[in-house]
Formats: structure tokens, sequence, C-alpha cells
């Protein structure tokens, strides 16, 4: 039976691939009692009027009633297997959380596999008024995490609303799911700034397309942020983090103006400024915790350049330039004077072929430095080829170099103050999975 | 009184404008054809503009931002449907808050509707088979019987949109069926020898028309939709092309030409640069242009 089954998958597969000759002799033997409609026998037929000429009735224009599509209202569902192998000196002083982890520690070499993330998506629209969008992650072999699950409004004019747990639209990099990102690891400014897992709590956020005729857009967002798990292990670096701390009525606000300009048709420019204000929970080291309940006013700007030729008969060539500054304040404290530090990615990805790209990108922390920020330089170097658009395949290599006079990376007592790191990441994607935004 | 006067020209010259465009029904289309489709439907009651130009893969448009602008302000879209702008209309309909184009709504216009749709697999579709259209071919806009239904189908939603103007929009099509019509019979003369010829596609957005002509499809040059052709199947390409005396190699222009110039120089198949949309070439502006074209690069084959 399961043979026979196959056998007439085959059949029909190869008849559907190979010349569809079946359809063709039995559609005009159809009509061979009499002498083929013309063509403007044909047109008249399709646009429902009467046709003069005998013969068989010709059919009329089906509407859709009779194709019998497999109706489901599931959701699209989508699931994407990204795995990671790799080797580092020691472990990246930040990482993100969706960064190939390979329970190294600062003091050792590691080397290993990960399943660097499991993203699972439920994606629909709700009614003829809301969508909604969920992800759940297991980023390296950790617990199931809502990484994203929000509603978004379709019809209000001019203005929309998303509310749930999502991706602030701070910055550039922050809004992009591990999948869309073009290199292994996430740029040092999300972990060193927006946290571990970037800025995705529970929140809400207006947004307004400014009724011009290229686009404008400004965004506000409300968030209620949880300060992070302070299990601080002794030996790692953590970063000062922005937002979380003050009392549950202390929320953080972004606001962001993000604007697209297409100079021509194969230039297009998106950038944006980005602010966020919050209450800072303090950096803990030992027994004591400094800077909590401080001020954190965040400033970012971001740049996205992009050169593709809409034709690509002319060419698959395509170069894109990516930069993102961050510049922090932290407001003084009863004990603490305030601080000032930023940090920035700057990348380039050029597309040298239908399925490669090279990307280059170098991060710099600690411009300006403070004493709990000081100066980390990376330089990543990434080869990716996309075998199909639900695969692909990546190979990264790293060079992370700390100022090795900062007290903070003093203190941390590295064997390896710089560190050399690569990996082999694979991807794929399997289900429904929707567009990604530009 | 001067002060009336000028706030009458201002209240004027703000209002005014806006009253006669929104007069006209502001259309919005994924590709060029059916921006020429509604055109000429729409007449001098619409404005049109197309998310993507001829020359472009309709499978791999960005979905810039500036589009979203574009579809904030329609009153309809009239896409293609059958996933062919899956991967990049989703994202702009989300984004540009208009309720009025949301799918499923009257401004939301699936012209896959309207004609009878081939290659619907008939076995379950996955992924090994490339990235193939499961709910069937959506390269169906070329054969005018398929033209006519889609214009027809954009006219009665027209009509519905804009009740007031019912007799106009039939009209409208009505023309553009006797201007079709009158063409039919040279069209009818040009298709006349070029059944059973036997063809080889690049891509298989050849079904509809090869349908129309009643050309024999032997293969492909792609191994699956959407997968590039590896030198194994190209070698197997070049045997079964040779060895069914395949005449014509079709190929839209935005794919690689040197692969399918490499195939057709090994088999003595002609090279057939197909347009396969408005606008694919500066010289084709019309539907009437990308019909006339595209018989007149396959006549070349036989003549």
């Amino acid at each position: 039976m399961r043979l026979l089954m196959t056998t007439a998958a085959l059949a029909t597969f190869a008849s559907w691939t190979v010349p569809a000759l079946a359809q063709q002799t039995s559609a005009s033997g159809a009509k061979s009692q009499g002498a083929e409609p013309s063509l403007s026998e044909q047109l008249d037929a399709a646009a429902g009027k009467a046709v003069p000429s005998s013969g068989a009735p010709p059919a009329a224009a089906p509407e859709g009633a009779s194709r019998g599509f497999f109706q489901s209202l599931n959701p699209d569902i989508s699931v994407i297997v990204t795995g990671a192998a790799g080797y580092s000196q020691r472990a990246p002083l930040l990482p993100s959380g969706d960064d190939p982890d390979l329970k190294g520690s600062l003091t050792e070499r590691s080397a290993g596999i990960t399943l660097q993330e499991l993203e699972l998506g439920f994606q629909s629209i709700v009614d003829p008024y809301f969508r909604a969008d969920v992800f759940l992650t297991i980023p390296n072999l950790s617990a199931l995490e809502i990484e994203e699950a929000f509603l978004t409004t379709t019809s209000l004019p001019a203005i929309q609303i998303k509310a749930g747990i999502f991706r602030s639209a701070f910055g550039r990099q922050n809004g992009m799911h591990l999948h869309v990102q073009d290199f292994v690891q996430r740029p040092l400014i999300n972990a060193a700034y927006l946290g571990f897992d970037g800025l995705r709590p529970p929140g809400v956020q207006v947004s307004w397309l400014l009724p011009l005729p290229f686009f404008v857009q400004l965004i506000g967002e409300a968030f209620s942020v949880s300060p992070p798990e302070t299990s601080t292990a002794p030996g790692t670096f953590q970063p000062l983090p922005s937002f979380g701390g003050g009392s549950r009525t202390d929320l953080t606000y972004t606001g962001a103006l993000k604007f697209f300009v297409p100079p021509s048709e194969s230039i297009s420019i998106l950038g944006g400024l980005n602010f966020a204000t919050g209450l800072s929970p303090g950096l803990t080291s030992g027994d004591t915790i400094s800077h909590r309940g401080a001020r954190t006013l965040l400033y970012g700007a971001d740049f996205y350049f992009k050169y593709k030729p809409p034709n690509q008969a002319v060419t698959y060539f395509s170069l894109a330039w990516t930069t993102e500054y961050f510049l922090r304040t932290i407001g003084s404290t009863a004990t603490e004077n305030g601080l000032t530090d930023g940090g920035l990615y700057t990348q380039l990805v050029m597309q040298f072929a239908r399925r490669w790209f090279l990307g280059l990108r170098q991060d710099l922390l600690g411009i300006p430095s403070s004493d709990v920020q000081p100066r980390i330089s990376r330089t990543t170097l990434d080869l990716t080829f996309y075998p199909s658009e639900f695969s692909k395949l990546r190979a990264s290599a790293g060079y992370e170099v700390p100022d090795s006079q900062a007290a903070r990376i003093k203190e941390l007592s590295l064997p390896h103050v710089n560190s050399f790191m690569a990996y082999l990441q694979f991807e794929v994607a399997i289900g429904a999975h929707g567009a990604h935004k530009f | 009184m001067k002060r009336i006067s000028a706030l009458m020209v201002i209240s004027f010259a703000v209002v005014a404008p806006r009253a006669s465009a929104e007069d006209r029904l502001n259309v919005v289309t994924t590709i060029e054809t059916l921006a020429d489709l509604s055109r000429r439907v729409g007449g001098d009651k619409v404005t049109v503009q197309s998310l993507s130009h001829g020359y472009q893969d309709p499978h791999y448009v960005e979905a810039k931002p500036s589009l979203a602008v574009a579809l904030n302000r329609a009153d309809v879209l009239v896409r293609v449907g059958l996933d062919l702008e899956i991967g990049w209309l989703p994202i702009l309909v989300t984004e540009c808050r208009n309720g009025r184009v949301q799918p499923g709504q009257i401004g939301d216009i699936d012209t896959s509707t309207f004609i009878e749709v081939l290659d619907i697999p008939t076995t379950q579709v996955t992924r090994a088979m490339g990235d193939i259209h499961p709910r069937g071919n959506p390269h169906f806009w070329i054969p005018p019987v398929n033209a006519v239904r889609i214009a027809k189908g954009i006219m009665e939603r027209f009509q519905q949109l804009r009740p007031a103007d019912k007799e106009y929009f039939q009209a409208q099509f009505d023309k553009f069926l006797a201007d079709l019509k009158s063409r039919a019979p040279q069209w009818d003369a040009e298709a006349k020898p070029l059944a059973g010829l036997k063809v080889v596609t690049y891509h298989k957005s050849w079904t509809y028309v090869s349908k129309w002509l009643k050309l024999q499809e032997v293969g492909y040059v792609e191994i699956k939709p959407g997968i590039p052709s590896s030198p194994d199947h190209l070698l197997r390409l070049i045997s079964l092309m040779k060895a069914e005396k395949v005449s014509a190699l079709l190929m839209e222009d935005y794919y690689n030409r040197s692969i399918a110039e490499e195939v057709a120089s090994r088999t003595g198949a002609k090279l057939v640069p197909m347009p396969s949309d408005v606008g694919a070439r500066t010289e084709i502006k019309t539907y009437f242009d990308l019909v006339d074209a595209a018989l007149r690069n396959l006549s070349g084959v036989i003549h």
C-alpha cells in the first residue's frame, strides 16, 4: 500500500516536472467535436458575453469555489533551528542571550557544539482589526522563553498600536531576531546597554506614520522592565544595566524617529534617532551595589545604507552598510557621581554572488569609556552561504581586544586578554514564517 | 474682507485639489501588468501606481518602507496572489496602517481568484520540491483570456467601490475588450505556427502561455522552482533537449543569462529572452506591447 502511494506520488510529481502533456491533450480533446474557438470568441466567453459561434459552450471563468483549498484557521507556524559549533580562547566578555554559548569561562579555552537557538513562531491575522505574532525561543538549550508575543492594530488611520512583549524599536539591531542578523554574534552594544536579551520587556508602543510623501515614523513606547537576575557569578564581566531599577511604578520610556530615503532605485537609506530613559538597577560587585536607582538617559543613532540594483540580470551584487552608536549618561546618586559612556558597531555586508555574502564588522565599546565600561574592541569576519531561502551556513572569525589597563579588566586577571573566537553556524527554517522588515 | 478672501484662497488651495484627488480611486498594484489593466478599466477615475517594476523578479522585491507609504494612501491593492508576493507584500500591508487594503477587505483584490489556476500540486507539497507555490502557478497574466478575466474582476470591484461610476467602468472594460478583439485575429495568426513547438523554460513560469500557444514544455533550467541548476542537472537537461530536438529556451530577462546561453549553445536551441511583465523593457509600455513582444520573440524561433 505504502509502495503504491509512493509510486503514485512519484508519478504525479514526474508528470508535474516533465511536460504537462497529459493536461494539454485532454484540454484540446474536450473541444474536438467542433473547430476550436478563435481567440476573439474565447475573449468574449471570458468576459461573460454570448458567443455567436457553435460548438461546446465555453467554460465560464471559475470563481475560486471549484478549487477547494484545504482551509485551516490555524496560525502560520514556523520553527527555526540555529546550531553552532565554535572555539574561543576565552569566553566573550559581553555575550548576548542568543550568541552561541560554549559554556566556557573567561579563564579557559572552550570548544563545543550548541543549539544556539530554537525559535517557534505563530503568526496570524486575528480579525479585521488586529494581527498577532508569538515567538518562543530556547536559546542555548536553556529554558523556553517568550521572545515576543504581541498584537498589532491594522486598521487605525495613520497610527499603529503594538501591545504585549516585543522588541523595542530602539535602534536597528534590537528589533531583529537572531536569524535575520548578518553575523553569528550580536553587536556588543546590545548586551552592554540594552541587556543580555536586548530590550524586549512587556510594554505598549504607539507609532505614527507622518503624512509626508516619504517615510517618516515617530514611535513612542512604555515598558515594564524587570531587573536582571543578579546572580553574578564571580569571574565574569557584568555590564551596568541601563533599565529595570526603581519600583514597579518606574517605567522605561523610549522614543524613536525613523526615516527612509531612496535617492535612486538601487540605493536605500534608512536612519533612526532613538532615546530611552529609565532607572538603573545598579551594578552588583561583591556585596555592594553601585548606581542603584540612578536615572539612565540612552541616546542612539542608527544608519543603514544599501546598494542593490533591482534588476538581478544586471548583477546580484549588493552592499549594505550599517552603523549604530549609543551614548549613555547615568545620573548621580546620593553617594556616587554620574558617568557617561557609549559604544558603536559598524558593519559592511557584501553579496558577491547569488547565494554568498561576506561581512566585516567592527565593534567598539567605551567611546567614551567610563569606570564601568572600559574600551573593548572586536573585529568579526563572517562568510554566509544560503543553499536556499530556508537554510544557511555561516563561518565566523572574531578577535576581541579589551583595554588591558582598565581597572575592570585588570580585576578579571584574564590569561588571554585578547581572545580569538571562531564559529560555524547552521540554520534551517521550516513552516510558514512571515516576511521581514527592510 | 481682505482677510476673508485670503482665508478663502488658502482653504480653496488646500481643499480643492484634495477633493478632486479623492474622487479618483487610488490604486496600488504589485506588478506593472496589473497597473496597466487597472488603468484601462479605471480610466481617468483612478490613479495607479505599481510597487514593483517589470524588470524585477516579482518573487524578490525589497519591502522598502517607501512602498508602505504608497500603500498607506491606497484605496485598492491589486495583487497577483497565489503567494507570488509572499516574501515582501504581507509585511508592507501590516506596516501601511491602512484598513482598506487588509486581506479580505473590499479594497484588496486578489486577481488569482478570477482565473483558472494551473499547476496546483496534487500531492503533499514539501520544500524538497523547491520554492514551490502550494496553491498553484502564479505566472498567469500574459494570455489574453486571463487578461480579460482579471480586467473584469477589477472592473466589478471598482464598481462596488464607486457605484456612481458603474457605467463608466463598464464602458472602459468594453473598450478594452474591443481593443483586444481587434488584435485577436493577428495574435491567432502568430500563434498558429507555434503550436507543438518544443521548449525548455528557465523557471516554471510559462505554463499559462504554453497552454495558450500549445507549446510543449520539455524541461526547466532550474532543478526545482527557485533552486539554481547544478552541473549534473544541466548535463541531463542538455541530453534531453538534444533527444527531444527542443528548439527554444525561454527565459525571463531577470535570470542569469550565462547559464542559459551555455545550455542553448550546446543544444542548438535558440535562447529566447521573454518579457514577463509590462516594463520588462522600456519599449513594453502596455499589456498589448507585452503580448506583441512575447509572440514576436517566439515567432523568431521558427522563422
